[in-house]
């Protein structure tokens, strides 16, 4: 019986952009971060989903985060001699976070977590009638 | 006795399986390479309520398969930068609309319980 297999569907979509959602709210976190525990400046990191079975069979599909990948475009640099990571010409390496693009993700992964929510509700629904057959 | 309960109950089985599409295609909205999926549903009228008996071997016969088989489907319109097509709106629609059928399928079949129910107690 894979009856609630379609909640199953919905729950690793909302897992899934929720992890993206701390992904996003991470890179928002270290827009200045010029250094990190392993010393370099902080590189943007982004989620890749990817399609998942959520039965044996195979015929319906999930989301799951495959990996965070980082992103490895090039660094902002800034010149700012009186930060105490610049470099000998003044220069200080800042992390490749473009604040508007973070928010632009972060509201798009809100819509799907939204969807998904409201996809779980109608499912929920559904449910709930089919329980009254024969009442 | 009519065959509305067996059609009714596979039209039931026919939405909860096309909700299960749908929700997989809202899953994936933001998955690379994903392509949304559909189930056809004229087969099944086709098969279902409109089959004519043949009577003779030279009838031409339906070659609807039927639905429970029937395979998801590819669509393909439009195709976003990350090369999946799902269109949220849409999906959200057709959950919408196929909720409904399923909810009516529901009813019909509660009603045609109560029916024989009622043909039963009161003779």
């Amino acid at each position: 019986m894979d009856s609630f297999s379609v909640f199953k569907i919905s729950a690793s979509a909302l897992d899934s952009q929720r992890k993206r959602m701390n992904v996003i709210a991470s890179n928002m976190a270290n827009v200045h971060s010029t250094s990190t525990e392993d010393q370099g400046v902080y590189q943007r990191k982004d989620v890749l989903f990817e399609a998942t079975p959520v039965d044996p069979k195979g015929k319906y599909e999930g989301v799951k985060v495959k990996e965070i990948v980082i992103d490895n475009t090039q660094p902002i640099v800034v010149y700012d001699p009186a930060h105490p990571d610049a470099d000998a010409e003044g220069y200080v390496t800042m992390p490749n976070i473009n604040i508007i693009e973070e928010m632009v993700n972060m509201m798009m992964a809100t819509r799907a977590y939204e969807a998904n929510v409201s996809a779980f509700n109608i499912s929920k629904e559904l449910f709930m009638k089919t329980m009254e057959i024969g009442r | 006795m009519d065959n509305s309960f067996y059609l009714l109950e596979n039209l039931i089985h026919f939405t909860n399986k096309r909700h299960k599409v749908i929700a997989s295609n809202i899953a994936n909205i933001d998955t690379p390479d994903f392509r949304a999926k559909d189930l056809r549903f004229s087969k099944v009228l086709d098969k279902e309520l409109l089959a004519l008996t043949d009577t003779h071997d030279r009838h031409i016969r339906s070659e609807s398969e039927k639905f429970n088989k029937n395979t998801t489907t590819l669509e393909s319109n439009l195709i976003w930068a990350d090369r999946n097509n799902v269109e949220l709106d849409i999906e959200i629609a057709k959950m919408t609309e196929n909720a409904l059928l399923g909810e009516a399928s529901i009813k019909l079949l509660s009603t045609r319980m109560r029916m024989f129910k009622d043909a039963v107690r009161r003779r």
